[in-house]
């Protein structure tokens, strides 16, 4: 654009515009390029926990859940083998299962281990626990 | 009885079975595999690290890569603590993945397709976090099934949500694998099947077996990225759930 406009003013005039242009344009370019450094780091670490598809990651999901209540029916009827009490337990594992069935599933999609996150959101388990007991 | 798809998961004796102290014991194709991989393993990485050069060649680089996913996994999960358990997390990963990869070859026997091998893993690993877990934390460790902050009206139900759910670890870890390798066998021998049958009808079958041989040749492309990615999950699931065990608290 600068060109066709004034053809003959050659460099002196529009040097410090230009200059100035060229140089955010460059600013922005290394800005850009550290912002894409950071993204592609922050991505490659993320997809290299979360196991690379999303066919793998719905995989999980469903296998960490049907793996909760597979357990609590397991434990539950365990205990009614050795207590005879055959319907009692198996229920009650069964809804306890699914609850860890949810608690599997939801942990898994929030990838981070809920024991280090909440490590660093609450100082005080300590406190806690000398009280209770 | 050509395609029967479960038949490829049988395991047969190939050495005969041996009365060792009332129980049979056979050396089987399964047991013959697990060697195979083995040997694929260790031969494969000594070949690879056998000229040590600078600029790796082809063969080198493979196995540079191989190491490296391993190693960055272990330092991005575990930190510099886990550096003992990187040669366990590297061989777990290398003998499930050169089992799956080793399975998708016909007439080969998948050993990652028998859950009694997946759960073996899975139940080692994760007994191998509860040893660590309590060599690291002492009792302490068990405060895992407590969490902090929980009224304590609710607690007993929250440990025995968190209990269960510790135990269904290896359910997970060793079903996933498992059922992956299962399914997507029995899926390629089934669809493989869909051909040789609609080519017995005749000219017309024959013209409609292009179909689920499309689908034979995507599903084996899609069943060696499978054979991948759960390789990599087992291995970095093991890694996430030692993790607990070094950084339960503190």
């Amino acid at each position: 654009m600068a060109r066709s406009v004034d053809p003959k003013a050659g460099k002196d005039e529009t040097d410090p515009k230009l200059g100035d242009i060229s140089a955010r344009l460059h600013d922005l370019d290394s800005r850009l390029a550290a912002e894409k450094k950071q993204t592609a780091q922050a991505e490659k670490s993320s997809t290299q926990y979360q196991g690379a598809t999303d066919y793998s990651k719905g995989y999980r999901l469903v296998s960490e859940f049907v793996a909760g209540i597979l357990v609590g029916a397991a434990v539950g009827y365990g205990l009614d083998y050795v207590f005879h009490t055959l319907p009692l337990f198996l229920i009650t594992f069964l809804l306890v299962g699914f609850g860890a069935g949810m608690v599997n599933m939801s942990r898994a999609a929030n990838r981070t281990p809920p024991s280090a996150e909440e490590l660093a959101k609450m100082p005080k388990p300590h406190d806690d626990e000398d009280e209770d007991k | 009885m050509v395609n029967d798809p479960i038949h490829q998961f049988r395991i047969h004796p190939i050495l005969g079975p041996w009365n060792v102290f009332g129980q049979e014991i056979a050396f089987t194709n399964s047991n013959l595999f697990m060697g195979i991989i083995v040997l694929v393993v260790v031969g494969f990485l000594l070949l690879a690290s056998n000229k040590k050069a600078l600029v790796p060649g082809r063969l080198q680089s493979v196995g540079e890569m191989w190491y490296n996913l391993v190693h960055n996994m272990v330092e991005n999960v575990l930190g510099h603590e886990g550096a003992p358990f990187f040669p366990l997390v590297f061989s777990l990963f290398s003998f499930v993945l050169v089992a799956n990869m080793l399975g998708m070859f016909p007439y080969f026997f998948t050993v990652t397709s028998h859950v009694i091998v997946t759960a073996s893993l899975a139940v080692f690993v994760v007994g191998l976090v509860v040893v660590v877990g309590i060599y690291k934390h002492g009792l302490g460790w068990f405060k895992l099934f407590v969490p902090s902050g929980v009224p304590l009206a609710i607690l007993p139900l929250i440990s025995l949500i968190e209990f269960i759910s510790f135990l269904s670890r290896p359910i997970s870890l060793g079903l996933r694998l498992f059922g992956n390798m299962l399914a997507g066998h029995i899926v390629l021998k089934v669809f493989a099947g869909f051909v040789v049958s609609l080519v017995a009808l005749g000219i017309g079958g024959a013209i409609g077996s292009i179909a689920p041989l499309f689908m034979a040749v995507a599903l084996t492309a899609l069943e060696f990225l499978v054979a991948f990615l759960q390789a990599f999950v087992f291995a970095i699931l093991t890694c996430v759930y030692l993790n607990d065990a070094l950084h339960t608290h503190h």
